[in-house]
């Protein structure tokens, strides 16, 4: 009897688990509070041509950060001052710990200077994102090209 | 080593309904050599292959030839990862059960229960989105598959 109240209790568990990761699936968050010093591969990964540039962090073991990818690599390439590189961490975890990135994929947009301006859980919606950078790349370009 | 080539992402969905159910099945009976069949399943597709799996081979033999054909393709390696995460719950559950330490038991078996339901419900990977919590606290996966 235990057992079917386990059952019951881990599908209720889930059902709630899985609607609030849908719900938070590509949430743009603040930025964490700066005063780390930024790891070496994101500092190189930086465009510094780029008025913003979107650091993926990704792992071998990654589903949906091939999606992120394909949703990410476009609309970079489609807005000037906008850059996107994706950052394979499997072997480098230090580097998201220093980030405090515990899932993937996370996106973090940083500016040329290396300050963060916002981070993205999660696979992002394209609209949503350039409504979020729109200030930051506004000073620097015309905007997103078609 | 390589994971293997990428597969079609319907197959890993019906591998976790049928895991899921299973896995249901385990906590309501308490049998546990079902649960040890489960962690054997869990193996083949974390260290052998995703191909040679079970789940995969019902997939492609019954289910896909009644489906159409699809030309997304899925990466192996976090399948495979996720494989190797429900293999540890679903052996540290057998070894609970057949221990006689049934809460032990239970509460591996629960977890595994959870994430397959994940993945079947929602298409959402937990052990593969949480590579880097589980990398944080057990370090020694890090070089797995």
């Amino acid at each position: 009897m235990v057992g079917v109240w386990v059952v019951l209790g881990v599908l209720v568990a889930g059902g709630i688990a899985g609607g609030l990761l849908n719900a938070r699936n590509g949430r743009i968050r603040a930025a964490k509070p700066a005063g780390r010093q930024l790891p070496a591969p994101v500092a190189e990964a930086l465009d510094p041509d780029a008025a913003v540039t979107l650091v993926q962090i990704s792992t071998t073991f990654c589903a949906p950060c091939r999606h992120t990818k394909a949703i990410l690599e476009p609309l970079a390439a489609r807005t000037d001052g906008l850059e996107h590189v994706e950052l394979d961490v499997t072997n480098q975890p230090e580097v998201a710990q220093a980030l405090g990135v515990l899932r993937t994929p996370t996106t973090l947009a940083f500016s040329p200077d290396g300050t963060e301006l916002l981070r993205i859980s999660g696979v992002p919606k394209g609209p949503a994102v350039m409504e979020a950078l729109q200030e930051h790349l506004s000073g620097a370009t015309t905007g997103p090209t078609s | 080593m390589s994971a293997g080539p990428a597969v079609d992402p319907r197959g890993p969905r019906f591998a976790a309904i049928v895991t899921t159910v299973v896995l249901a099945v385990v906590l309501v009976t308490g049998w546990w050599p079902l649960l040890a069949a489960q962690t054997v399943v869990f193996a083949i597709g974390a260290f052998i292959g995703l191909k040679p799996a079970p789940y995969s081979l019902l997939y492609r033999y019954l289910v896909a030839p009644r489906l159409g054909k699809t030309t997304e393709r899925e990466d192996a390696a976090p399948l495979r990862f996720a494989q190797a995460v429900g293999f540890v719950f679903a052996l540290v559950g057998t070894i609970g059960y057949a221990a006689g330490v049934t809460p032990l038991g239970i509460v591996a078996t629960a977890f595994a229960l959870f994430a397959a339901f994940l993945n079947a419900a929602f298409n959402f990977c937990l052990g593969c989105e949480m590579y880097l919590l589980i990398r944080r606290f057990v370090p020694a996966t890090g070089q797995a598959s």
